[in-house]
């Protein structure tokens, strides 16, 4: 079962980590479809937050199809993020290299290229919504 | 959905002192409310009031619906961890359930053992010899013990060290979850409040500044960064409860009713800690003005 | 509420019942001595004037016996027992009032712990009914207790000295400051006046020493006060005027030509209170002057007078008016005394209810 953690510190929702956390397990196989998430009660407790946090999480999963809520039991995974296969990261990463190579070569530093990258990753997505 | 505290105008006065002025809420039942601000500000003297240990020299409050403490049954349906946990020294753990058990028609004595159980308290040792944890874990166990609908907690964490403290939120967040108790918490350690509260009423200088759904009222407020400007030219729907100024620079902490898209501000997101230090330096800024008109008179 | 107030009431009941035993048992021990010394005087069967020499060589021969070394003659284990177990009983209702009452609620408000006690499922009215019941009855039980003890163990001492035995330390009349207060039902109503008071205090003041202190002096005050202006009206006085002779007055002079006369009996009405006494002339107005039967007074103080005084006072037509309680008036006397204080008492006992309702710390 995944164990969940807060960062305090990192400015994003403690919802929106919840969520993020098991998108995460999902991606990397540590969460397969059918598995339990912890009861909202022990994720409450344990991370001594409120429930209501965890029961939005919950919901945003549900929402996105990731989760299904079986009453009296559980919630339970329903949906993988595989993105198909893990076949198709491996070009993709090797590609990923090769443009940060370039991006160095032209003098981009770290943050710049950090910048560089998360504005057109932003651009580009609203551009896919519109 | 009903409101497990209503007030009017409350408000209540020591001498010549107003502890509290010109309270009017709606806490919303179902909800874990986190009453914060700065010492002094009035938190302790509204949950009194909410629970009738106090009564108001303005206004009224209705608690779920009745007047507080006005009789046995409606002193059931509160729970109540006064500031510092008290606790009778010289009466054992199983003493204080046996006193919850005789004075409490609604008392539910398994559960009362099962959390007594699970914290490892030694029924047998005197409150007196208790740890602060441990004496505030007792002292919750009693509130709860009568299953009440609205738990009342004033500042039940601020004398803990960060353990305990953390034990106790985890123990009282549990509790949430599983059964259906309103919380209203006060504390002045926000960092606590912002994991745990789900509805926040800020409360300065006796007076409540701003109350509602704590990601509402987070979404709210921004903190807005730019070349500075003067004040009258800022677009209208923005009400600024802080600023500070250089020569170059502009900063200041806004609420606002929709998103700001006026492109020479950078805009970002505003945490509680935040939130509530712009209430104080607004309060206190107020009260600069008020005292320097007086002065001119 | 009956079981809590128990638990909190209970260290200081077994200290109660602990130090009740403990004077139960030192009466019984020390009380079978006496009992045995007036067996054996022969008071029993005396009949006529023979009493009041039995009852005082009785009285004398209890007080002579076993001598501690630095105390006066005539001061013995008896007498300071006899004392020492009139003072409990005088001094009972302060301890319950400092050490039962002040505390009360006194410790609730300066711990705090009242805020845990009264957001339980009942209301305050309810927690206070109980305490001060419970604790209530128990003062007043425990400090009869204390008297009935005492009256027991000091039964033969107060025949004797109702036959007429004097010449003791120990024969003070049962209309005495010391014995009314401590015998009867007085006690009653001291115990429940002297609780009353240290929970008024507690809850006034709000911290549990000073308010032992004002319940402390406060007390000794009502009770100083008590038997020399509040008990002598309580009914309305006899009033009788007699020649100097028929009263066995005293008389004292005062300095230059001034006289002070003080009644010691009344004629017709033996064992009777005289609460006020003085000199007056023929037409009932006071005096303080001889009248020219100054060389009859005695030269100094403590004379009571010769014949030769009383023939010229009354042949002046200076006699004294005497204020009195009869005996009979004793038992109306304790009833309306305890009635006073147990009215005070739930006076007192109201305005709590009254200020703990409406102010709410």
């Amino acid at each position: 079962m995944i164990e969940f953690h807060l960062d305090g510190r990192s400015g994003v929702a403690p919802y929106m980590q919840l969520i993020h956390q098991v998108r995460h397990a999902l991606r990397l196989g540590l969460l397969r479809e059918g598995d339990q998430l912890p009861t909202v009660k022990d994720v409450a407790a344990g991370l001594a937050i409120n429930p209501n946090t965890v029961l939005k999480a919950y919901r945003e999963l549900e929402y996105e199809g990731l989760a299904a809520a079986r009453p009296g039991i559980g919630t339970f995974v329903t949906g993988t993020l595989d993105g198909g296969s893990l076949a198709a990261h491996g070009p993709l990463r090797a590609d990923l290299r090769r443009w940060m190579a370039k991006a160095r070569r032209a003098g981009l530093d770290d943050e710049s290229i950090e910048a560089l990258f998360l504005s057109t990753f932003r651009s580009a997505s609203e551009e896919n919504i519109a | 959905m009903t409101a497990v505290i209503e007030t009017e105008g409350l408000g209540k006065r020591y001498r010549k002192l107003w502890a509290l002025a010109d309270c009017t809420l709606s806490i919303p039942a179902g909800h874990v409310v986190g009453l914060v601000g700065p010492n002094g500000a009035g938190k302790t003297t509204l949950l009194s009031l909410a629970t009738g240990m106090l009564a108001p020299t303005t206004g009224t409050i209705r608690v779920l619906g009745g007047r507080p403490a006005a009789g046995p049954a409606q002193l059931a349906r509160v729970g109540y961890l006064a500031q510092e946990a008290p606790v009778y020294a010289g009466l054992s753990v199983a003493d204080h359930l046996r006193l919850g058990a005789h004075l409490n028609p609604g008392w539910d004595a398994a559960l009362a053992r099962r959390r007594i159980d699970q914290l490892d308290l030694d029924p047998g040792r005197r409150a007196g010899k208790l740890s602060g944890g441990q004496s505030a874990q007792l002292a919750l166990t009693l509130a709860l013990g009568k299953r009440p609908e609205l738990l009342i907690l004033d500042e039940p964490v601020a004398s803990l060290d960060p353990l305990a403290r953390r034990e106790f939120l985890q123990d009282l967040m549990e509790t949430v979850a599983e059964q259906q108790v309103s919380v209203v918490l006060s504390s002045h350690l926000i960092s606590d409040l912002e994991r745990v509260c789900d509805y926040v009423i800020v409360l300065v200088d006796s007076r409540v500044r701003v109350a509602g759904p704590a990601d509402e009222l987070l979404a709210a407020h921004h903190l807005l960064s730019g070349p500075r400007r003067d004040m009258a030219t800022l677009p209208d729907g923005l009400e600024v409860i802080s600023a500070s100024h250089t020569d170059r620079q502009s900063t200041l902490l806004v609420r606002s009713g929709g998103p700001v898209l006026d492109p020479a501000w950078a805009v970002s997101e505003v945490g509680l800690e935040d939130l509530v230090l712009a209430y104080m330096k607004q309060a206190a800024g107020r009260g600069h003005r008020q005292r320097h008109l007086e002065v001119q008179k | 509420m009956t079981w809590l107030t128990w638990r909190q009431f209970r260290a200081q009941a077994i200290t109660a019942v602990a130090a009740l035993a403990a004077f139960a048992i030192l009466l019984a021990v020390t009380g079978r001595h006496i009992a045995s010394l007036y067996a054996a005087s022969g008071i029993t069967g005396c009949h006529g004037g023979t009493c009041a020499g039995l009852a005082s060589q009785f009285l004398s021969d209890l007080s002579s016996g076993r001598t501690f070394p630095l105390l006066p003659d005539g001061a013995n284990a008896y007498v300071i027992l006899y004392f020492l177990s009139v003072l409990v009983i005088l001094v009972a209702p302060a301890i319950i009032g400092i050490f039962w009452g002040a505390p009360l609620i006194a410790r609730e408000l300066e711990t705090g712990t009242c805020r845990l006690a009264w957001n339980q499922s009942i209301t305050r009215a309810r927690w206070l009914t109980v305490k001060l019941t419970l604790i209530g009855v128990a003062a007043m039980a425990v400090t009869e207790a204390l008297s009935l003890l005492q009256a027991w163990w000091a039964a033969p001492i107060g025949k004797a000295v109702g036959l007429g035995g004097s010449a003791s330390i120990m024969s003070e009349g049962r209309f005495g400051p010391f014995v009314f207060a401590t015998h009867g039902i007085t006690p009653l109503g001291y115990a429940a006046f002297g609780f009353a008071l240290g929970v008024t205090a507690g809850l006034l003041i709000r911290r549990a020493i000073p308010a032992m202190a004002v319940t402390l002096a406060i007390f000794a005050a009502v009770q100083a006060a008590t038997p020399l202006w509040v008990r002598p009206h309580l009914i309305p006085p006899s009033q009788t005027i007699a020649t100097t002779e028929a009263a066995q007055a005293n008389v004292f002079p005062t300095g230059g030509s001034t006289m002070v006369v003080t009644a010691t009996r009344v004629a017709g009405q033996p064992g009777a209170w005289i609460t006020s006494s003085g000199a007056v002339n023929a037409a009932g107005q006071p005096v303080t002057a001889p009248a020219a039967c100054e060389s009859a007074l005695p030269h100094a103080l403590g004379g009571s007078g010769s014949p030769e005084c009383d023939n010229c006072l009354a042949s002046h037509g200076i006699r004294v008016a005497v204020s009195y309680q009869p005996v009979s008036r004793y038992w109306p006397l304790q009833l309306t005394e305890t009635g006073l204080f147990l009215a005070l008492a739930l006076a007192l006992a109201g305005f709590c209810f009254w200020q703990l309702g409406r102010h709410r710390s």
